[in-house]
């Protein structure tokens, strides 16, 4: 039981790039990306808990009551939102890869041969 | 907070603040100014850090962002931590961004001011990345760094630039979040993040699983983006599709930090922790030196001349990795001359292909046969830069190369200086191949394999020729800064970048090591020599040659596929690799 | 490599690197014992030092203040180059009519959608700003309460339809609000090194707990990261939507 959020953390990036490596489309392949990310999420803010505490907000509860880490709350939220804007640049890279070939498969879309010599 | 101490802040905290203005100001610049601005910037931050580098040669400074100085519960607050070596790599990348602004001048004639903006925040970033003392904050600046070359790696939007972005993107992003795991292990153990503090808790540690475990997922993620075999896949295609000056910054600058950000890692976080240094010794100095080997061959099989030089960036990163992994002072010594000779050369290479981007409109090395008659200064800088790749001994990069030779360690000493070789000669030769096809017409007529299709290739072609070479003949120029003297400040610098190391002098050369620079030399122009006059051999040789040579050049071509689901493939098989050796060095 | 033999090499990767996961989630704390000296020492010390409640807050925009400067410049960069691409691959030949697929009908917006929407995008915009308001007293914070006055947003285009939308959301408005939101944080940090202390040192008077203007310059600095964020996402959005006019061909047809 108290391994459990690291088991996961690692399940949620072994499941996200095995979707990565076998995806056929680049949104799909976005959306696997962001699974990592989560998973990245789960093991910082496992770490940062404490049974029996509460949130480090101390407006209903006198400072010194016990309460969780909050250091690794604040990287994860700041964290969380750059996340989504990074999502949102790579999938108006998709969307104009989309417009040009009108495909989404990374098989179809490769750069032209590249000749050696 | 009085003196040189209150401008620590400002080298990153100055591009910041004129990149925002530059951006809620987008809609009402006038043409020339965002040039201007980003010009002054750049120099005005290469100046702060001069000033830092010579207050810190003493000592090192160190800055508590907010007023958190230590306290005895816990070190609270962001540190940026002044050593000579951080501050002058730092002042150093701050040269060729202003270098490259004056290259890009008139390049990008939008409306936005994107391009400046989104290079200030590049530097802003790798500034502190070089100063910074706390591991979410590297991270942080890490990450800034990425995103700002994700979206300048689509700049040209053509559907190659594109794809490789996307390519790029999801490798690094990856890389990333190795990145936040490994902090999150460490934090997990040693319950802080400044650096000087988690080297205390990770020596007083000992043998501990989730301290190895952080060290090889930090140390992924940093050799990702310093594009190490097996996870390098992802340079030449960023590298080939991202506008020229972009590439200036990626070689001379964005790639080594990687190089330089894990050497910080080793020497102040992990140098009480044997195990992880062992590691780095074995297992780093095997992909070193194959990094140098598979990059030499890469480069030599290209005909894209931006794609042959991000392969010679693999090659002389992997020499740099065999300087790291030596563990000694004179090999981190060796490290920091060959990043800034190495940034150098490799920088002003790009700005002579982007100007033969503008002026001849191609990027292929056959198709620019004999074009380059008109154009020789170039010409004379692309083979002066292609015989300090190949090791020529003269100048800062040859410092450099000078310490990492001195520095291998006994036993594997051979293997790491054939590879040092096949690497320098093959990526040196390929340069000046290059330079003596497109400039002197050198070489067979290509005939039918000249026609093969490829994508129109230009870049703006209305800027002078003189202020496209004027910032790629001052980087050539600096570059031939005297080795000794580039030894000797190198080995200055360690003591403080490795606190605690002892002082030592400069190595004296072995005997025969006065040679190797002469065999690399004389093989670089040995190997162009033959790629000219090679077919005039008698046939026999020619066959064997071919023989021994196509299915290795055609299989690690094909290796690098394009298919960013292989690239991740390939990460993943290195984490396994890392897994493996981090077993057996316990 | 053919997609047999990536699905094959991943496995054995993960396979090989399964022990080394498993011995390291067996060394690791267990989950839920207190383990970092940091967190308590924030805990224990921030309330009293800095006269907030929200340790959040104070960790993200006081302790580690620095770290939310490069965040918000990362977001800077991934905005800008979203609407690079987007703007720059689109030219500037589009019209503020929907987009037509052939075949498809253009639907008009229902009574129900139009009032819902506008009950409840105006409420989100100042629930929005009751988040960021509060940063420093309850949960909150310029981040979270960006993100909501942006949806707010979204929920205004569902209802005003485009043309309505565009009048609120203008392009040069939103590049001010998110650069200027992150010029704010760059200069907030710059006033207490021209008096003399560390940048982002927290010079401002503080305040008492619980109160909305408790925390000194972090308020300041919450305010350029809600703008920040505000803009930066409306931006996005506006982007996208951009995607989906018609072009001024199809409005000549």
């Amino acid at each position: 039981m108290s391994v459990l959020p690291w088991l996961v953390a690692a399940w949620l990036f072994g499941v996200g790039v095995y979707g990565i490596v076998s995806s056929r489309n680049y949104v799909h392949l976005i959306g696997c990306l962001s699974v990592c990310q989560s998973s990245s999420y789960v093991l910082l803010l496992g770490l940062g808990y404490r049974w029996g505490a509460g949130p480090p907000i101390f407006y209903d509860h006198p400072p010194g009551t016990p309460a969780v880490d909050p250091v690794v709350q604040a990287l994860v939220l700041t964290d969380i939102v750059v996340g989504a804007t990074v999502t949102a640049l790579l999938l108006a890279l998709a969307l104009q890869v989309h417009k040009r070939r009108g495909s989404l498969d990374p098989q179809e879309l490769r750069p032209l041969d590249r000749r050696g010599s | 907070m009085t003196g040189i101490l209150s401008l620590v802040p400002l080298p990153v905290v100055v591009p910041l603040a004129v990149a925002a203005a530059m951006l809620a100001a987008g809609h009402v610049l006038p043409p020339r100014l965002p040039d201007v601005v980003a010009v002054l910037t750049a120099l005005g931050v290469a100046g702060l850090d001069i000033a830092l580098t010579l207050a810190s040669r003493h000592g090192t400074l160190l800055y508590w962002f907010g007023g958190w100085t230590p306290r005895p519960e816990a070190v609270l607050g962001i540190a940026f931590g002044i050593d000579p070596a951080s501050a002058a790599f730092a002042g150093f990348i701050a040269l060729l961004f202003a270098a490259t602004f004056v290259f890009a001048w008139g390049y990008f004639d939008e409306v936005h001011a994107t391009f400046h903006v989104l290079m200030l925040l590049f530097l802003a970033a790798m500034q502190g990345f070089c100063l910074t003392r706390d591991l979410f904050n590297l991270f942080v600046w890490f990450e800034v760094m990425s995103v700002a070359a994700f979206a300048l790696t689509a700049y040209r939007l053509e559907h190659s630039s594109i794809v490789g972005a996307l390519s790029f993107t999801v490798c690094n992003s990856l890389g990333s979040m190795f990145m936040l795991g490994g902090i999150g292990l460490l934090y997990a153990r040693t319950g802080v993040l400044d650096f000087d503090a988690m080297g205390k808790a990770v020596a007083a540690a000992g043998h501990d699983p989730v301290i190895v475990g952080g060290f090889c997922l930090a140390a992924m993620a940093l050799l990702i983006k310093a594009a190490i075999v097996p996870f390098q896949f992802w340079l030449a295609d960023a590298h080939a599709v991202a506008p020229s000056p972009v590439s200036v910054i990626f070689s001379g600058a964005m790639v080594p930090l990687g190089l330089f950000g894990f050497a910080k890692l080793v020497v102040v976080i992990f140098a009480g922790a044997e195990e992880i240094l062992a590691f780095v010794h074995t297992l780093l100095l095997t992909l070193g030196c194959l990094t140098a080997v598979v990059g030499g061959l890469m480069a030599w099989s290209q005909r894209h001349l931006k794609r042959l030089l991000a392969f010679s960036t693999i090659a002389h990163i992997g020499i740099m990795l065999t300087g790291l992994a030596a563990s000694s002072g004179a090999g981190m010594a060796g490290l920091l001359a060959y990043l800034i000779g190495h940034g150098l050369v490799k920088g002003a290479l790009f700005m002579l292909v982007g100007v033969l981007l503008a002026t001849r409109a191609s990027v292929d090395e056959l198709d620019l046969r004999g074009l380059g008659r008109d154009i020789w200064p170039a010409g004379v800088a692309m083979a002066v830069a292609a015989l300090l790749l190949g090791g020529a001994p003269l100048g800062i990069l040859h410092g450099g190369a000078d310490l990492i030779a001195a520095s291998a360690p006994r036993a594997a000493g051979p293997v790491i200086h054939a590879a040092v070789l096949i690497g320098t000669a093959l990526t040196g030769a390929a340069v000046l191949r290059a330079a003596g096809r497109i400039y002197l017409g050198l070489g067979p007529d290509p005939g039918a394999q000249a026609e093969a299709p490829t994508e129109e290739e230009q870049e703006k072609a209305d800027r002078p020729l003189w202020l496209m070479l004027a910032p790629c003949v001052v980087l050539l120029v600096l570059a031939f800064v005297p080795a000794d003297l580039a030894k000797h400040a190198a080995v200055r610098v360690v003591p403080l970048f490795a606190a605690g190391h002892p002082s030592f002098p400069v190595p004296e050369p072995e005997a025969g090591a006065t040679v190797l620079p002469w065999i690399s030399v004389l093989t670089t122009v040995g190997l162009a020599c033959l790629a000219f006059w090679g077919h005039r051999l008698p046939k026999a040789p020619r066959l064997a040659a071919k023989l021994a040579t196509t299915p290795l050049l055609g299989g690690l071509n094909r290796l690098h596929s394009g298919l960013v689901n292989d690239y991740v493939v390939w990460i993943s098989l290195g984490f396994a690799l890392f897994t493996v050796v981090a077993a057996l060095c316990r | 490599m053919t997609p047999r033999w990536r699905t094959l090499l991943l496995v054995l990767a993960g396979l090989v690197i399964l022990p080394g996961v498993w011995r390291v989630a067996m060394a690791l704390p267990p989950f839920g014992a207190p383990t970092s000296p940091y967190g308590q020492a924030v805990n224990a010390l921030v309330p009293s030092l800095r006269h907030v409640s929200n340790m959040v807050s104070a960790v993200n925009f006081d302790v580690r203040g620095f770290d939310t400067l490069g965040e918000e410049f990362m977001l800077l960069c991934a905005v800008t180059g979203t609407v690079l691409i987007l703007r720059g691959g689109r030219g500037e030949d589009r019209r503020a009519k929907a987009g037509r697929i052939a075949g498809r009908a253009l639907e008009p917006r229902s009574d129900a959608t139009v009032l819902i929407c506008r009950m409840f995008g105006v409420f989100t915009l100042v629930f929005g700003f009751y988040v960021t308001l509060h940063a420093t007293a309850t949960p909150g914070g310029g981040f979270q309460g960006g993100v909501v006055v942006a949806s707010g947003l979204l929920l205004v285009y569902l209802g005003e339809g485009y043309r309505g939308w565009r009048r609120i959301a203008r392009a040069p408005v939103l590049d001010g609000l998110e650069g200027g939101g992150a010029l704010l944080f760059a200069l907030a940090g710059l006033l207490p090194v021209v008096l003399g202390r560390a940048y982002l040192e927290n010079v401002l008077p503080l305040g008492t707990v619980k109160d909305i203007l408790s925390g000194g310059l972090m308020l300041v600095e919450n305010v350029g990261v809600a703008f920040a964020v505000a803009g930066g996402f409306a931006m996005i959005m506006v982007e996208f939507m951009e995607e989906t006019r018609a072009t001024q061909s199809e409005v000549e047809e």
